[in-house]
């Protein structure tokens, strides 16, 4: 059985959130919701300030909170590490939000579009015909409702329902037919890698072996599937530049 | 036969208790894809349990002293 | 007939049947918070969850959980005390404390109720969640506790119990003829008050206690764990949690008793059958409850100023000195003053009601201001990821659910005192008649 990872690569990451973008595209995201998230942080007082970025995912932890205190099990735990939602079976307790220390949980406070940025996007537009290859709209999206996994349930995508929690897949709807995930896929300068750390000759397994990694938060004993390189954990000195749209 | 069925009713609500929890929770479950109970409902047997157990109490008062034939 | 039917109720004992207008104009105000409730959560359930104030925690700078919870919380807890002082009394054979075991009953099982609305109120999918819990509840979930022992155990048990407490006072009610007869035949289920039955309601009364008070500890405990297990939101991690909880259930329990007690006596127009000794033992109760919480509380403080991690410092500082101040200082000021009113009282040996119903009031407002800074500035504050600070208010549709909430259980309090005596009929007062 394959276990997947995903490694950042903060030596690398520029901060331009091109994987935030391509993610909710391919996820048919609601507004202010960013599965994947980079944070921009300043730390240091002017003129001595220094930038960084930290991509942040869902961390698709081994020792998972969010699926400890799921009352209905509708958070679970595939055997190839990836941590998804039901939204078949999500009550919407948002307990699982309250017990995640990275904050990557989104609830659909509202009844959500079926197509997020159809509306908003001219997918005829021949400049954009000709980005997509002639696929319009470029990704599946928002037709990912089928059934995935070994337990026939509904988790690809978001903006599934009115009152349930949704968050990053990794998307699940590509990584079973052989594809890496959208921000992955997307990344200009290689800074997200993923892959199958089960295998020890997978080009991932070998960059976290020649490597330094380490894991957000690791006092919490969450044991993460997302692997960083280069950088420092981030400090609470650090200020968050460029929030994206707080609220909904 | 007033303490028989009132016992019977703690015992059997006891065991309908154990029956659904150790049915509902397939202990480290948490790491392999399915952690669904053993059986559909098996929490809502758990609760049943409770409820059996405790109205063993209705039974052993209300019940009549001869039953009326 | 009808005039004659009048008559006879008027019969009944502690006012039971008599609608006077004061109850009147109370149980509509009751029914009009009520309906403002159900307005409210009409809207919510149209529209979704974007009608409360909350939000998510992180990038949405929210709170997810909210008054809603607090309310959860707050309300289970209030059910903590009625039940105990009730198995207490029947346990130790309180006599003196008789009086007040039938509306502590009652009030347990009220809060529990809206304890569960609460609950309900607050999921995404309501009506998802009444039939997923069932199918899918896990007990790795510390919501397990909470759904299987607290409401469905603790509530079925406080049922009984309340039912079986008052078949004896039902079987003497139902020989009065009255509109209500058939009710309290219903009630009294065939109850003759032979000995044998009287010795058989003393046993399951005395079990019943027995395993009740364990399985209240526990259920309690529970509630604790939803937030002293989660390592991830700085403050709600700790072992303190499930006691203090505890604490201050029984705190703001009998604190809650107080205030039915007196107006359950104004009801019944004899203030000789709730006297003031058994306010004086709710008094001794509540300040018991109120020392150990306040020692709990001065641990946790203590531990916060003394070694606090990064995380844990942003929130004590906006718990402390920030945003939250206001309603930290306030409960804290809501739990003191009461206690050294309390003290001051039990070391003169002179009980006011009046001030023990404020006491009460006091530190049910601390209890609620409590509740809520467990549940909302952890969220808001101290993340563990440097997000921005977030905020939380509640909005007017929450205000509106929590005032229904709150109206509907007037609403059952008020209905119950009319159907059925709200305080158990003294043993030499009515005799039975053998039927």
């Amino acid at each position: 059985m394959a276990k997947y990872a995903m490694v950042v690569d903060l030596n690398r990451c520029q901060g331009c959130r091109a994987c935030t973008e391509a993610c909710k595209i391919e996820n048919n995201t609601g507004q202010s919701m960013f599965w994947m998230h980079v944070f921009r942080f300043e730390d240091g007082e002017f003129p001595d300030t220094r930038m960084s970025f930290l991509p942040r995912p869902c961390q698709h932890c081994d020792n998972a909170p969010c699926v400890k205190v799921c009352p209905t099990g509708a958070r679970f735990k595939r055997e190839d590490g990836l941590v998804l939602t039901d939204p078949d079976r999500c009550i919407g307790c948002r307990y699982c939000e309250l017990a995640c220390p990275y904050g990557v949980n989104y609830f659909n406070w509202q009844t959500p579009e079926a197509s997020q940025y159809s509306d908003v996007i001219d997918w005829d537009d021949p400049d954009i015909q000709s980005a997509t290859g002639g696929l319009s709209p470029p990704y599946r999206n928002p037709d990912l409702d089928e059934e995935w996994g070994s337990e026939r349930r509904r988790t690809a995508g978001g903006n599934h329902d009115k009152g349930v929690m949704e968050k990053c897949t990794f998307c699940v709807q590509r990584v079973e037919q052989g594809n890496l995930p959208a921000c992955v896929d997307t990344c200009p300068v290689t800074a997200l890698r993923f892959g199958d750390v089960s295998d020890a000759e997978s080009p991932v397994s070998q960059f976290i072996r020649e490597n330094e990694t380490w894991h957000l938060l690791e006092e919490a004993g969450t044991e993460p599937s997302v692997f960083y390189v280069g950088g420092k954990p981030p400090s609470h000195s650090y200020k968050e530049v460029e929030r994206p749209k707080a609220r909904v | 036969m007033r303490k028989t069925i009132t016992l019977g009713m703690v015992v059997g609500g006891i065991v309908l208790m154990l029956i659904g929890y150790l049915a509902a929770a397939p202990w480290g479950a948490d790491t392999v894809a399915n952690s669904d109970p053993s059986f559909g409902f098996a929490p809502a047997l758990f609760v049943l349990g409770v409820i059996v157990a405790f109205s063993a109490a209705l039974v052993y008062e209300l019940m009549p002293d001869r039953p009326e034939r | 007939m009808a005039t004659q039917t009048n008559t006879q109720t008027s019969m009944l004992p502690q006012g039971v049947g008599r609608l006077t207008t004061t109850w009147k104009l109370a149980m509509a105000g009751s029914f009009l918070l009520f309906a403002v409730g159900v307005f409210a959560f009409v809207r919510e359930l149209s529209t979704g969850m974007i009608e409360t104030g909350m939000r998510n925690v992180g990038t949405m700078g929210g709170a997810s959980w909210g008054l809603y919870i607090t309310m959860v919380v707050y309300f289970i807890g209030v059910s903590f005390a009625g039940i105990t002082i009730a198995a207490l009394i029947r346990l130790f054979n309180l006599r003196h404390l008789r009086p007040i075991a039938r509306f502590a009953e009652l009030l347990t099982v009220v809060a529990l109720i809206l304890g569960a609305l609460a609950i309900i109120v607050d999921l995404g999918q309501p009506l998802r969640g009444v039939v997923n819990l069932f199918r899918y509840a896990r007990p790795q979930s510390p919501f397990f506790g909470t759904f299987s022992l607290v409401i469905a155990g603790y509530l079925v048990a406080s049922l009984i119990y309340l039912y079986l407490g008052g078949r004896r006072d039902a079987a003497i009610m139902a020989q009065y003829p009255s509109r209500l007869q058939r009710f309290h035949r219903w009630w009294a289920a065939g109850y003759r008050d032979t000995p044998e039955e009287r010795d058989r309601h003393r046993q399951t009364s005395f079990w019943l206690a027995v395993t009740i008070i364990p399985l209240l500890v526990i259920a309690h405990s529970t509630l604790g764990f939803v937030f002293g297990l989660q390592v991830g939101r700085p403050g709600w991690y700790g072992t303190l949690q499930a006691p203090a909880f505890v604490a201050l259930a029984g705190v703001s329990g009998i604190g809650a008793i107080i205030i039915v007690g007196a107006v359950v006596r104004r009801i019944v127009h004899d203030k000789s059958r709730i006297d003031l000794d058994v306010f004086a033992a709710l008094g001794k109760f509540l300040l018991a409850f109120l020392l150990v919480y306040l020692y709990f509380m001065s641990v946790e403080l203590l531990t916060l100023l003394y070694a606090t991690p990064e995380v844990e410092k942003q929130l004590s500082d906006a718990l402390l000195l920030g945003e939250y101040a206001w309603i930290y200082w306030g409960s804290v000021a809501l739990l003191v003053i009461p206690g050294l009113g309390l003290l001051w009282q039990a070391f003169k040996r002179r009980w006011n009601v009046g001030w023990l119903v404020a006491f009460g009031i006091a530190v049910n407002l601390a209890a609620i201001g409590k509740r809520y800074l467990i549940v909302v500035p952890s969220q808001t504050h101290g993340t563990l990821l440097p997000y921005e600070v977030g905020s939380y208010s509640p909005s007017w549709v929450e205000y509106g659910v929590v005032l229904g909430l709150l109206g509907l259980g007037a609403l059952m309090i008020g209905t119950f005192v009319k159907v059925f005596p709200p305080i158990p009929l003294r043993e030499d007062e009515e005799v039975m008649v053998d039927a």
